[in-house]
């Protein structure tokens, strides 16, 4: 097919040589204008605007909770065990330790040491979990003393919010358990480590969320 | 039926989260929880918004150290394109 002839062809355009005598010698120079880099991957992204919604999710349990907490004369109702505030102040601190370990972790995928993000996930998985077993025991004990979901209000608001939030622990482990077996087998590097980093983020607002809930449910 | 609402006002007043008496702790309780759904959006845009932000600070100081910034004469370049 005839190329037309007004149309600027690659093939008329004058040899780089030329050129370079044209602009006085040297390399062409750069654009003037940087090309628009993503500061961000859409990854990344997606997971914050997940995150804004499951606050949004937790905003509402919060606003029941504090529909029934601040309309009660009396907390906890007549008849209903107390929370265990001291075990759970200190699976706190376990879980915010969580959070101190996978944080450097990350920071031990940026300076590539890939040993040391595997033991710091490591680390991070058995405080999740060793959390998610303390908040078990708490759960049997306070069944066997009569709290239950249908005891009262009480029962039913502490076992909803406590429940989601453990939830959302439990599958923030699943997730960490695919994270470090991918961070095993050498998916992550300095440059490239999306899974990691949205992963860190989901796991970061888990831990702290929960600081909200215990004060509320179980000091508040 | 308007004429029979402007008989009684009063009921013009009623509100579906009100249970009478203001002083009433459950209205309490309701009035903490609309405050605090209230601000939780706006709470919850704000750290979207600084987490892009802070996002978009580190890409940029990383773009910066990758690459020094070079001066560049946009005439030469211009020149250039044009072929010529």
């Amino acid at each position: 097919m005839a190329q037309s002839s007004t149309a600027r062809k690659l093939d008329d355009a004058p040899p780089r040589a030329v050129l370079r005598r044209a602009f006085g010698g040297g390399d062409p120079p750069r654009p003037p204008v940087r090309p628009n880099a993503a500061f961000a991957s859409n990854a990344w992204l997606a997971v914050l605007m997940f995150l804004g919604a499951e606050a949004m999710f937790f905003a509402g349990l919060i606003g029941a909770y504090l529909v029934f907490r601040v309309g009660s004369q009396v907390w906890p109702p007549p008849f209903q065990p107390r929370l265990p505030t001291a075990m759970t102040a200190v699976n706190t601190l376990i879980l915010l330790a969580s959070a101190v370990t996978m944080r450097l972790g990350v920071r031990a995928n940026r300076r590539g040491a890939r040993v040391l993000l595997i033991r710091l996930l490591s680390w991070t998985a058995a405080a999740g979990t060793v959390f998610l077993l303390i908040q078990g025991y708490e759960w049997l004990q306070l069944l066997h003393f009569g709290l239950t979901v249908s005891s009262s209000v009480y029962g039913g608001l502490f076992y909803t919010i406590i429940g989601c939030h453990a939830a959302h622990v439990c599958g923030a482990l699943i997730w960490l358990a695919v994270v470090w077996s991918k961070a095993r087998r050498g998916r992550y590097t300095k440059e490239s480590y999306v899974g990691l980093q949205i992963c860190a983020m989901y796991w970061t607002f888990v831990v702290a969320l929960w600081p909200l809930l215990y004060g509320l449910v179980y000091l508040y | 039926m308007g004429l029979a609402l402007l008989a009684k006002p009063a009921a013009l007043w009623a509100c579906a989260v009100c249970f009478g008496d203001p002083n009433d702790p459950i209205t309490a309780g309701f009035n903490a929880s609309v405050l605090f759904l209230m601000a939780t959006p706006y709470t919850v845009m704000a750290l979207i918004a600084a987490g892009v932000f802070c996002a978009y600070r580190r890409a940029r100081t990383q773009q910066a150290q990758a690459e020094p910034s070079e001066t560049v004469a946009p005439l030469a370049w211009n020149q250039e394109e044009s072929g010529r």
